[in-house]
């Protein structure tokens, strides 16, 4: 079973939420989409649940046209950003609220919540309202009112961002593996680039209601499709120097290098070789388990080295940088990638 | 939640509204049968001879003219502003004073702040029966204690200040609502404003004048304008139980008239255009409320 | 410590004592034995106190019918006023925001709509439908959901149900019918009880609507009654106030049953969603 945009579009006025979208995500798919806010990756979800009509093009689940369907005939299941719990009900009767408005067999009902519970953990907290459970157990009882369907697609919008960043990271893996056991189609919505390049089968990554690159984390980090992606992904982000300047490149282009791409040259104490930056050290960023150096060069360019943890570089010392060529992305002004 | 273009209209399904308007619609027929069309068959009323059984006639501006040359209507008139003029005030002080006094926490505070409400809650017939007896020159407690303690016990219901004085009175007691609004209004004044103003050495009576009155002020406004419809309205039950607008006219407020030329001698068309007298002077007195307030720059 | 314990409640106190007054005089009154003698001196309390005036009131008059009367109006009102208001405050909270806030503006300017406007024309509505001279006519109000206050109390509360719950709702196949029932209605269990406490109190106390709408003494509810007591008995004073004390004493306990909605933090306790 897939899921796919055809040509969707969706805009409130004047304004375009989502232009042209398309996009088809693999059966048994994670796949993580991702965008600044106001992007029109919630939009995207919310057209893909039914929340939201397209204002032209399709959606499909394998070759089933679903874009009048209303959302509960959709066979998706949705986890809210808010969670969406009912607070006037135990965690028990939120599990159950679906069976229960679709009259289920109760029996059915009782025995597959039972189940749900059991496998995220949360059989014990089942007669308690959600004020009565931490963050992290609220999370797993939304899931389990989506799991409890046993959708064909589980749509996440954003379902971590109340957590801490503790909490926040174990969920990921969580989620990872709670979709590798299902085996359902999942499409996690988030703002957090690491959360997606972590999570996601593949990314999509859309900014201002189109969508800039789809891929597998490797390749949207690699090979960026244009200027907008290349500098969304990865923190810091990459190095991107209009004309090319200390990098090297002809006018009319960007080029780009990734922090780790840019190697410190001990070596070189003396003059400078030729294809060699020269810079002095303005910030040291120590993050634990590495540090990234900004540095400033010599014609004013300012760039990110990521290097080893406890650097031994402080604030004004003379650096030597090498760019690993092979890692060098060179766009057009306009934002494609040329090479 | 923070994502998406225009997220705020987004945000509601596109299918709702269709099932939105069946939720509003006995609302709304309830509405159109019991509130809009009598007030526009009232309107229309005001320029015929209607007299709830027959006639009807186009009578154009008949009415107005009588209306101008009414006495009664005149002695109405005034009896409803002397009306607002001391009940309004009174209601608005009492209500803000017992609130602000009430509002602060204390142990058992709201079971003071449930006996302040409780007048309101008594029926209009109840209240008035016990006005009826509590000032009575000969049976009523009011003038019992006036005497014992050496002060004139006046005849109240049947002299015409005392008898705008009784109403007054009654209704000073039922001022729960304005009580509760105010009340919320203060207790969401933060306790921090308090505490900054008392590190500089502001006392309560300043406190007052320049935190509280101020945070207040629009509600005030607001209460002021809503109880001035409000008392113009309902002087009708005191005055029909406790002195049937009388003596000498002296409690013939507006509404009281309203109902007798309607039920009393038939006239619903003429009574329909003091209606209309009714609303238009009304809508004078909440005008020259909102024009001071500006002047005084109350309100921003 | 003595002293600002006094400072603190005796004001308060007064002030209580105050608004509580009516409410023991009229009972003390209540309890005065029938046809004295004009007092001569200070007699507030009652020298010997007796439950005759209560004896004699239903002996007198039909007390029985108009309570009836006014039970029969007042939980048919309450009924449908909750329902009304309810259902209109819903179908406001599933409107897009621009229609939703014209209907808020609507409705505000419909309680600026003075009662005196449409009592003669009202009457003549229940004449062409057959519901004059008849308890219904008691009941209509309710289905303008008797003040378009109770309808923006409802609103207060449904508006805060997050949009989510609702999708979440509607993702699981609940009906919009079945989201006001199951959704939004347990979650203003509060709200519920306010309206309903205030709305009893309207129709309870009602005198106005009766005097305009019925005729016959068999369908008086109780403040019309009184009214006709007070005509027949004009200074039998203790049953006079024997009847206030009846007609007063069902809203004041509804009252205290949810006084902790209004005196304590109303905006807030109308949107507490849990249980």
């Amino acid at each position: 079973m897939t899921l796919r945009f055809e040509r969707v579009s969706k805009s409130y006025g004047d304004v375009e939420a989502l232009v042209d979208l398309e996009l088809t995500v693999a059966d048994g798919e994670l796949l993580a989409v991702v965008g600044p806010s106001g992007c029109g990756k919630s939009t995207a979800l919310r057209v893909l649940a039914g929340l939201e009509t397209p204002s032209s093009g399709r959606v499909l689940i394998g070759d089933r046209d679903i874009t009048g369907l209303p959302p509960h005939r959709r066979d998706v299941a949705m986890v809210f950003q808010d969670l969406a719990l009912f607070p006037h009900l135990t965690a028990r009767q939120n599990i159950a609220f679906g069976p229960r408005v679709r009259r289920e067999a109760s029996d059915e009902a009782v025995r597959r919540t039972a189940a749900v519970a059991e496998r995220l953990g949360i059989d014990g907290l089942l007669d308690r309202y959600p004020d009565q459970l931490s963050g992290g157990q609220r999370q797993r009882v939304a899931l389990a009112r989506a799991m409890v369907r046993a959708p064909t697609a589980y749509l996440m919008d954003e379902p971590l961002s109340d957590l801490d960043a503790q909490l926040r990271a174990t969920a990921r893996t969580e989620i990872v593996e709670l979709h590798r056991s299902i085996g359902a189609i999942t499409v996690y919505v988030t703002h957090d680039q690491a959360e997606a390049m972590t999570m996601g089968d593949r990314i999509a990554v859309l900014a201002e209601g189109r969508l800039q690159q789809v891929g597998t984390p490797a390749q949207v980090y690699d090979e960026p499709a244009n200027l907008f992606v290349a500098g969304f992904l990865g923190s810091p982000p990459m190095n991107l120097v209009p004309g090319g300047g200390v990098l090297g490149g002809e006018p009319g282009t960007v080029v780009g290098v990734r922090p780790e791409d840019l190697h410190l040259d001990p070596s070189s104490t003396g003059d400078v070789p030729a294809g060699r930056i020269e810079a002095e050290v303005g910030v040291v960023e120590s993050l634990g388990s590495e540090t990234v150096l900004l540095v400033r060069c010599r014609d004013a360019t300012r760039l990110a080295v990521r290097t080893v943890p406890r650097s031994p570089y402080r604030p004004g010392d003379r650096v030597v940088l090498a760019v690993d060529e092979s890692r060098r992305h060179v766009f057009h002004e306009a934002g494609d990638r040329s090479r | 939640m923070s994502d998406s273009v225009g997220v705020e209209r987004a945000r509601t399904p596109r299918s709702a509204p269709r099932s939105a308007w069946l939720f509003l619609l006995p609302y709304a027929v309830g509405t159109l049968l019991l509130v809009l069309l009598p007030a526009v068959l009232t309107l229309r009323y005001a320029f015929t001879d209607f007299t709830g059984l027959s006639g009807g006639r186009f009578t154009g501006l008949d009415n107005l003219r009588r209306l101008v040359d009414d006495p009664f209507f005149a002695a109405s008139l005034r009896a409803s502003a002397f009306h607002v003029a001391m009940a309004v005030p009174l209601r608005l002080v009492a209500a803000v004073g017992v609130a602000l006094l009430l509002a602060a926490p204390r142990r058992g505070g709201r079971w003071y702040r449930v006996a302040a409400y409780l007048p309101t809650v008594v029926p209009d017939i109840a209240l008035a029966l016990l006005f009826l007896w509590v000032l009575n020159p000969v049976y009523g407690p009011l003038n019992q204690v006036l005497g014992a303690v050496g002060l004139p016990e006046p005849a109240w219901l049947s002299s015409p200040w005392g008898a705008r004085v009784g109403v007054v009175m009654m209704l000073a007691f039922p001022i729960g609502e304005a009580f509760v609004v105010v009340l919320a209004t203060r207790r969401a004044i933060s306790p921090r404003l308090y505490e900054a103003a008392a590190l500089e050495g502001i006392g309560p009576a300043r406190q007052l004048r320049h935190i509280t009155l101020p945070i207040l002020a629009p509600v005030l406004v607001l209460l002021a304008v809503r109880d001035t419809v409000l008392m113009l309205q309902a002087s009708f039950v005191p005055a029909y139980l406790l002195t049937d607008g009388g003596p000498a006219r002296a409690t013939l407020y507006l509404p009281v008239y309203i109902y007798d030329q309607a039920f009393e001698f038939l006239g619903f068309g003429y009574s329909a255009m003091v209606t209309l007298a009714l609303i238009g002077f009304t809508l004078v007195l909440v005008a020259a409320q909102v024009l001071l307030v500006r002047r005084w720059r109350v309100l921003r | 410590m003595l002293r600002t314990v006094l400072r603190r409640h005796v004001p308060a106190v007064l002030v209580a004592a105050f608004f509580l007054l009516p409410l023991l005089v009229m009972v003390s009154g209540s309890l005065r034995p029938a046809g004295l003698a004009p007092p001569t001196g200070l007699d507030v309390v009652p020298s010997a106190p007796t439950l005759e005036a209560y004896r004699r009131l239903p002996e007198l008059v039909p007390l029985g019918t108009w309570l009836l009367n006014s039970g029969i109006v007042v939980s048919l009102a309450v009924l449908v006023t909750v329902l009304v208001a309810s259902w209109a405050a819903f179908g406001m909270r599933l409107l897009p925001k621009r229609p939703r806030r014209i209907a808020v503006l609507v409705t505000l300017g419909l309680l600026l709509v003075p009662v005196t406007a449409v009592w003669t024309t009202r009457f003549q509505v229940f004449d062409t439908v057959g519901l004059t001279d008849s308890l219904l006519a008691l009941v209509a109000p309710a289905l303008a959901a008797t003040t378009p206050f109770y309808v923006l109390i409802y609103l207060w509360s449904f508006t805060g149900v997050p949009d989510t719950q609702l999708e979440a709702g509607r993702l699981e196949g609940a009906s919009v019918w079945r989201l006001w029932r199951s959704v939004a209605m347990p979650q203003a269990r509060l709200a519920t009880l306010a309206v309903a406490v205030l709305a009893f109190s309207v129709y309870w106390s009602n005198f106005i609507d009766p005097l305009l709408y019925i005729d016959s003494p068999s369908r008086y509810t109780l403040p019309l009654g009184l009214r006709l007591l007070q005509l027949l008995n004009p200074t039998d004073f203790p049953l006079l106030m024997a009847g206030a004390v009846i007609a007063t004493l069902p809203p004041v306990l509804v009252f205290l049953l949810a006084q902790r909605i209004f005196l304590d933090d109303p905006l807030r306790s109308l949107r507490q969603g849990r249980r």
